[in-house]
């Protein structure tokens, strides 16, 4: 270890002096504006075909690209109503640039949202953009989320993770996917998001309470993940990804091909498509279990881009297999003390990429079809989605069947009109209706987990938005009501017994930005958002057989409601510092949660049984991340969060919320030459404490406490080689560098195996591109 | 333009009339089925001197499968002390018409099973001693049917454990064999 730190050091040491003005740290600062009176124009959407970034500029009309190597590039700008402009930049040096842009009518209107209404709000928020997304490639969404300060993961080891934003996991958090809010089965800890995150170009997080535009159950938050625009100028793009992950022996595949039609002008296609497979992975010491990965997804868009008019088709497939691991399967209570106890796994097994029970499989699929026009009144959108969600569990049971004792169907389909007005006396917004109607039912057969039900659901929203010079205002309501009509088996004979649940609530949102100078703002968001109860929250009446306790439903929940406040600073120091500060405060009414009750005695022994209980819950905390730049290429950052969250009622802590954790890293940048450029190294580590703020009678809920606080070290390294002026991009990350035996208090399977162990990822990018007629750009 | 707003709403409606018309008349009833489900352990239980047999039950209304378990009802062991007998273990799902016998189930994956019993005192008056038992298609162990040898009178109780997947056959409590818990029935136990 100590000789590869010193080879890190030497090599730091070495390149040190290599930064000149030739480097890729070549700063643009770019403001766009109305060719006639000059104003600055937003939100515009910027595109660099040679970087495939994308920007978006500010109120003030800015954007910068940073870290940019000298060259030639191609920019786009796009924004509703206006010209799509396209031009060719030389970059040298550092520069400032404007831009601007003639309204089509050569009217001089004020710019209109065409776009998803996600962009603009005001809300505490995180982004992950292209270059994250690609140097953290071929994980799962849930881990990649990782990255953002303030999300942790609930995870079922090292192949199913589901996002934490701010505490807060599951059902209560939205996932859109491409726009539309991803409906899988999000039942329990071990069911993942079913999204490939291959298609994402840039992944947002808002944190916080988002009730008013993203509808129920967005309590903790919401996670955006973007596709970039399709292409629709002529000409052939793409790229291929490959990823080698040492640790389980997976590899990962993914291609994308986009295509700008040449006769049929602003008609664009793109073609997308994943493969993985990962075998058992390894913890310190020893393979762990049936914890094999697979998974092809592929997904395709049609879109038709005019300058009043707009259509897009979109189909996307994910499927996937997943092992689980095989020691986490446990008979009762007894059997569950016993490999808790048992300081290795309790099933000992080799390498293998076969999978065998217990075993999920999960597809789903998603339809969705988006118009948009504009006009002098404002912009329109019209989205429907259908989404068929399959999740099939294979349990591990006696006798010879290939079948799955779980086969579980939730088809949902949503519709969403919204109308962006023009300003009105200063003030832009958007109202609109949205529309659900969901359907959950299981097969003859399969073993009772939730009971079939269908949901309709409506809800109509108004979000309007004023700007007095550095200060912005932001202030939406919206109103939902949802239905629920469960049928049940109850009783000893399984008599299917008839429930409709009718919910109804407002929610509220007000929003203040205030820009003290362009590089230093405020937001402040005071917002609430409610859930329903969940199917199996109401109706759960049986074994979770993987954890061996029994959980019981209660059919009087009521929904929750939760209030938060949310305080945010952002100052940026180009070249030097930036800094955010997060604050937060939520209060969640009737939080619903597990509480233990007495053990039941069966013909399989011991269980704890665990009923759906309410109270209220207050959760505090705080997210700062600081980058500092010591020297122009080395890098420093910092990133903290912590959390409190009380039970108010009972005066003691929650259970299962994540730990207070910071991290800190170095990152190096340079290059070595024309052809091997935005060369990095960089290391990271992060600590985690030990979850002290556990409640009361822990001991009687969750044996043992919680793990001891860790450090997991990470370093990488990378660089683009131009081959034939094609750039190549490849790195390697190497995570738990010191192969550190851990576990985490927010995986379920902390109870029996250590976290994985020391993981090299291998990473390559070939983007490509191909103009048909140069002489047009 | 106008006609642009005028199509646009067209369209829109269209697809909410659409929309809510494909609403399904009937949900299916579900039928949900405890996988394997267990509700009976019956001891069968024939004395070597004298060939007379007595049954012994452990009996839960719905098995493991539902929280509402329904009643669960326990025979005591009682034996003479100080005899031998050959015991049969038969497993019942109670909750088919006619008994569904999970027994031939486990017989047929011998090799993934694992009957263990284990007595409380381990010796001493009110025990049971346990001779060799039957095997499964690899000649490890299954004890299915198994030899008792009771001893002195006394009280105590009996446990019958039985292991889905052991990692260890040779054991002889539940925790060294590993896999998991199919059945775990402790019954009283009286010698006279």
């Amino acid at each position: 270890m100590y000789r590869l730190l010193m080879a890190v050091y030497i090599w730091l040491g070495f390149f040190q002096p290599i930064y000149a003005q030739d480097s890729c740290n070549i700063t643009v600062d770019c403001r766009v504006v109305e060719t006639h009176n000059g104003q600055p124009l937003y939100p515009v959407s910027v595109y660099i075909d040679e970087m495939k970034r994308e920007f978006e500029t500010d109120e003030d009309g800015r954007f910068q690209i940073s870290n940019a190597c000298a060259g030639k590039y191609h920019i786009h700008f796009h924004a509703a109503g206006y010209e799509h402009l396209v031009k060719e930049l030389n970059i040298t040096a550092n520069a400032s640039l404007k831009f601007s842009l003639s309204h089509i009518d050569n009217e001089l209107d004020e710019v209109i949202v065409a776009d998803d209404h996600t962009k603009t709000i005001i809300q505490s928020k995180s982004n992950m953009n292209r270059m994250d997304i690609v140097a953290n490639s071929g994980k799962t969404l849930g881990d990649m989320l990782q990255r953002v300060n303030g999300v942790s993961v609930l995870s079922n080891g090292a192949t199913i993770a589901k996002p934490v934003i701010h505490g807060l996991y599951g059902n209560r958090i939205i996932i859109l996917n491409n726009g539309i809010r991803q409906e899988d089965q999000q039942w329990g800890s071990e069911h993942a998001p079913n999204i490939d995150p291959f298609l994402a170009n840039n992944i947002t997080v808002l944190k916080g309470a988002s009730g008013v535009r993203y509808g129920t159950d967005a309590i903790g938050g919401v996670v955006l993940v973007e596709p970039s625009v399709v292409r629709t100028m002529q000409g052939w793009g793409g790229e291929v990804n490959f990823a080698g992950f040492s640790n389980n022996r997976m590899g990962v595949a993914s291609a994308t091909v986009e295509h700008g039609f040449k006769y049929i002008k602003g008609l664009g296609i793109r073609l997308q498509g994943t493969l993985k497979q990962g075998g058992n992975y390894r913890i310190p010491g020893h393979w762990a279990a049936n914890t094999g990965t697979m998974e092809s997804n592929y997904s395709a868009t049609l879109a038709y881009k005019r300058a009043h008019f707009g259509a897009e088709v979109f189909y996307s497939h994910f499927n996937t297999q997943l092992g689980v691991y095989r020691g986490a399967h446990t008979g009762n209570e007894k059997d569950l003390l016993f490999a808790i106890n048992s300081d290795t796994p309790t099933i000992y097994t080799g390498f293998t990429y076969n999978l065998a029970r217990p075993m999920q499989h999960i597809s789903h699929d998603l339809w969705k079809l988006k118009l948009n026009a504009d006009n002098r009144a404002g912009a329109f959108s019209l989205v429907y989605a259908y989404q068929h969600n399959y999740r099939q569990e294979y349990d591990v049971i006696r006798g010879n069947t290939d079948k799955a004792q779980l086969n579980l169907t939730l088809n949902t389909q949503t519709l969403n009109l919204n109308f962006n007005h023009k300003a009105i006396g200063g003030i832009t917004g958007q109202i609109g209706i949205d529309g659900t109607y969901q359907e959950n039912y299981m097969q003859d057969g399969d073993r009772l987990f939730i009971p079939n039900y269908r949901s309709p659901a409506a809800a109509a929203y108004i979000i309007e938005r004023y700007r007095l010079r550095k200060l912005t205002l932001e202030a939406g309501l919206r109103y939902d009501y949802k239905h629920y009509e469960v049928y049940n088996p109850e009783g000893n004979n399984q008599a299917v017994v008839r429930y409709d649940f009718d919910y109804s609530n407002a929610s509220g949102t007000i929003g203040l930005k205030y820009k003290v100078k362009p590089n230093w703002e405020w937001t402040a968001t005071l917002a609430n958002a409610w859930r329903t109860p969940q199917a199996n929250e109401l109706f759960s009446a049986g074994l979770h057989h993987s954890a061996a306790r029994i959980e019981l439903g209660d059919k009087n929940l009521l929904p929750e409601k939760a209030y938060s406040l949310n305080v945010e600073t952002i100052y940026n120091l180009p070249d030097k510092w930036h800094a955010e500060v997060s604050l937060y405060s939520q209060y969640i009414n009737d939080f619903i949660y597990l509480s233990p009750g007495a053990d039941i005695l069966t013909i399989r022994g011991y269980f704890k049984t665990f009923s759906y209980r309410q109270t209220d819950a207050w959760l505090n905390g705080a997210d700062v991340s600081v980058r500092y730049q010591i020297m122009k290429p080395l890098e420093a950052h910092l990133k903290t969060s912590f959390l409190f969250a009380r039970d108010i009622q009972q005066r003691d802590w929650l259970i299962l919320m994540p730990a207070d954790r910071v991290s800190a890293g170095l990152k190096h940048r340079f290059n070595i030459s024309k052809t091997v450029q935005d060369v990095f190294v960089g290391i990271d580590a992060r600590y985690v404490f030990r979850q002290w703020r556990i409640p009361a009678n822990f001991d009687a809920i969750d044996n043992p406490r919680p793990p001891m606080d860790y450090t997991v070290l990470d370093a990488e390294a990378g660089a683009s080689i131009m081959l034939n002026g094609h750039p190549v991009y490849c790195s390697i990350t190497v995570m738990n560098m010191l192969n550190k035996a851990y576990r985490d208090y927010m995986d379920a399977f902390r109870y029996f195996i250590n976290q994985q162990g020391t993981n090299a990822v291998l990473r390559l990018r070939i983007p490509f591109n191909f103009y048909e007629n140069k002489s047009k750009i | 333009m106008k006609s642009n707003i005028i199509k646009f709403s067209f369209a829109a409606a269209l697809a909410t009339v659409s929309f809510t018309a494909c609403k399904k008349d009937e949900v299916k009833t579900p039928e949900p089925v405890e996988q394997e489900l267990i509700t009976t352990v019956k001891l069968k239980v024939t004395r070597l001197d004298d060939m007379s047999v007595k049954t012994f039950m452990y009996k839960v209304e719905n098995g493991f499968g539902s929280t509402t378990q329904g009643a669960v009802t326990i025979d005591s062991v009682i034996l003479a002390a100080n005899k031998e007998y050959n015991v049969e273990v038969e497993l019942l799902n109670e909750k088919e018409n006619p008994a569904e016998d999970v027994t031939k189930e486990v017989k047929e994956e011998s090799n993934e099973h694992l009957f263990i019993y284990q007595s409380n005192p381990a010796t001493g008056n009110g025990s049971i001693g346990f001779g060799m038992g039957n095997k499964d298609g690899n000649g490890n162990p299954l004890n299915q049917t198994i030899k008792f040898i009771t001893a002195s009178a006394g009280k105590g109780g009996l446990t019958v454990t039985l292991k889905h997947e052991p990692t260890n056959k040779a054991a002889t409590t539940p925790d060294a064999a590993g896999g998991e818990t199919d059945v775990e029935a402790t019954f009283p136990v009286r010698l006279q």
